[in-house]
């Protein structure tokens, strides 16, 4: 049974700005499915017509059974909605936060009293209950705002970034208490990320979304198989050695790909995609400083995530290769390598990861549209300006 | 929206603003000290200074004149404010956890304009209790009567005024607004509303005319009417049953026009 189904949704705002074009997609009783893409890419904007915040310029969907636009208070009623940033009243405390909920969706004192409890112990908060939120760190109000969203028992849950700019310990907590949500009580989930390792984890099925397209649609493990090989990470003693040793590499028909950098902030990883595609001119004119800025804007991305302070760390350093049977052309690499004097620091071997699709899925969407990537991150902005301003609901 | 109104809703809404209110010690100490200057300076000083040429201030001290003016500057003040607030619940994102519950918007603004009035009467109360140890009214037992109605005239004085900021709250996005709302909204209301003189034909004429367009105007004369009752003939030309009519009529309007702008805003 489908829990939810999506019929050409499209969202256009100021009659120009397509932040969500046409999509159709359908979610299983029970499914955890995780929307990937960069930000701007129509993730919330598609969370806010199915919770029937934002009216639909066209298209529709069923939530729950119940239809967007002509049940909207039992579409209501059917899901939780954690929102990207936070919605506590931070005046009040955790529990006047969840009473205020619990009214407000009808439940009366005794269901209100025995779910808050519930609630509060699942979301490991019962001896804070009666703190302001104001005094709270980042992770409780995040716990908080989970347990919220399922205090009047709904069907749906959509998660908006529900780990963004937490630490890496709160994270795993934080994902294993939504992996327990969906098994005990058998909630539908919908989470917008744009953490690969996050969608990996917990979702069944994960769709890329980008410009407001689908661009794919599929289990993590159909996803990471569509790239075949391994990923070789050199790490160079000296940076400067790079261009030489990826020119001898080029040459190379095992060789499927060549990334300065694999993984890790996409905005980081996109520009390199650009190095990358205009390799050989290695001029980015305009492009960027605007990447520098746009990257600047989250650094709690970069301090969140393990694996990008690491890559952070060593991608000035490191050359990414995807190759055909990567155990046996390690020693080639390093005969190439002496052969041009150049020192290798250290050779990493691995299976590749999510990120990797999400590169190589949006990156060859970016390659074909030649320059678009000032485009694109000029979008990003005015998507975010457009978000901001008044919208008809 | 299926279901027009949530009495729950309604009441929970309501219930925060007062929790809100009675956690904010700062703002309520500052806003009911600012009208203890008023009362303490003007009142005192104007009250020695006009009641030495004239023999007092039509039958009464000129702080019992004042006094009422001043409870009503306190609910015009609270009441606009905190119909205004939604520009913070907007900001700080609570409005979107009201917005997405199955709930309609008529029944959460009703809730806030319930609470905003009944905060804003609590202020009233507080100022009234100040204003009557300061000696401004005639404890006599008519003045219970008169402080019941009084109650209630506030409630009414300002859950129009809460209407009309839920109004403004809901087309402004900036909160940098706030000042011009208190310049340009706030304070000429305030000034033109008969709290510090009373209106009379020999008022320049386009001043008559801004006070009786004022609705706050009206309001001081309701709770004039109330609290000092028949003890001054200083009461505007208009009669308290006008002054209750304009009163009942902004309320009408404003919660009108606040609910009606509040249900198109955005998220």
């Amino acid at each position: 049974m489908n829990t939810i189904e999506v019929m050409a949704l499209t969202k256009i705002f100021d009659k120009k700005i397509r932040a969500v074009d046409g999509i159709s997609f359908t979610v299983k009783e029970g499914e955890i499915l995780g929307f990937l893409g960069p930000n701007g890419a129509g993730k919330t904007t598609t969370l806010n017509m199915l919770s029937t915040l934002l009216r639909p310029t066209s298209g529709t969907a069923t939530v729950n059974g119940y239809d967007i636009l002509k049940e909207p208070d039992a579409v209501r009623r059917s899901i939780g909605y954690v929102f990207q940033d936070t919605t506590l009243d931070i005046e009040l405390t955790g529990r006047e936060n969840l009473d205020f909920h619990g009214r407000l969706y009808g439940l009366d004192r005794n269901t209100r009293q025995q779910r808050i409890k519930e609630v509060l112990e699942v979301a490991q908060l019962t001896d804070r209950a009666d703190n302001l939120v104001k005094i709270y760190s980042g992770g409780m109000k995040r716990r908080l705002e989970i347990a919220r969203g399922l205090l009047h028992h709904p069907h749906v849950l959509f998660l908006d970034e529900p780990t963004l700019g937490l630490d890496p310990q709160t994270r795993r907590s934080i994902w294993e208490h939504i992996l327990r949500l969906n098994q005990e009580k058998k909630i539908t989930i919908i989470l917008t990320t744009h953490y690969t390792e996050e969608a990996d984890y917990l979702c069944n099925r994960i769709l890329i979304i980008d410009f407001g397209k689908i661009v794919v649609m599929e289990t993590p493990d159909n996803l990471k198989a569509q790239l075949e090989g391994d990923v070789i990470t050199l790490i160079f003693k000296d940076p400067a050695a790079i261009p030489t040793l990826r020119h001898l590499l080029e040459n190379k028909d095992w060789v499927r790909r060549i990334n300065v950098v694999a993984s890790g902030n996409n905005y980081a990883a996109i520009s390199r995609m650009m190095q990358v595609a205009h390799g050989k001119s290695n001029n980015m004119g305009g492009a960027m400083p605007d990447i520098k800025e746009h990257t600047q804007q989250k650094p709690e991305h970069a301090v969140a995530d393990k694996s990008i302070q690491f890559m952070g760390e060593a991608c000035s350093k490191c050359l990414n290769l995807l190759v055909d049977n990567g155990g046996h052309r390690i020693p080639e690499i390093v005969k190439l390598a002496d052969g041009a004097k150049i020192v290798l620091e250290s050779v990493e071997l691995r299976k590749p990861a999510l990120d990797d699709v999400f590169l190589s899925v949006t990156g060859r969407n970016i390659r074909e549209e030649e320059g678009s990537i000032v485009d694109m991150v000029r979008r990003h902005r005015i998507m975010r300006q457009a978000r901001g301003q008044p919208v008809r609901g | 929206m299926v279901h027009p109104l949530s009495w729950q809703a309604i009441y929970v809404v309501l219930l925060r603003e007062l929790k809100r209110y009675w956690r904010a010690k700062a703002r309520v100490i500052s806003s009911v000290a600012q009208s203890i200057f008023f009362l303490a300076i003007f009142g005192l000083g104007l009250n020695s200074f006009i009641g030495g040429f004239s023999g007092g201030f039509g039958g009464i001290d000129y702080l019992s004149y004042l006094a009422p003016g001043i409870i009503g500057m306190g609910l015009l003040f609270g009441s606009v404010f905190s119909g205004v607030s939604i520009i913070f619940d907007r900001q700080f994102g609570f409005m979107k956890e009201m917005l997405v519950a199955p709930v309609s918007r008529t029944s959460i603004i009703i809730g806030k304009i319930l609470g905003g009035a009944a905060t804003a009467t609590i202020q009233g109360i507080i100022l009234l209790v100040i204003a009557a140890t300061m000696g401004a009214f005639n404890l006599s037992p008519a003045f219970v009567i008169g402080v019941i109605a009084g109650i209630g005239a506030m409630l009414l004085i300002s859950s129009g005024f809460v209407g009309l900021g839920v109004a403004i709250g809901s087309t402004l996005n900036d909160f940098h607004a706030f000042q011009l709302l208190s310049t340009f909204v706030m304070w000429p209301m305030f000034m033109l509303s008969g709290v510090f003189f009373p209106i009379d034909v020999f008022l320049p004429l386009p001043l008559q005319v801004a006070m009786l367009c004022d609705p706050m105007f009206y309001g001081v004369e309701l709770l004039r009417w109330c609290l000092l009752g028949g003890g001054t003939n200083l009461l505007g030309p208009v009669s308290w049953l006008i002054s209750l009519g304009v009163v009942v009529g902004f309320d009408v309007l404003m919660i009108g026009l606040g609910t009606y702008l509040f249900s198109r805003a955005q998220i």
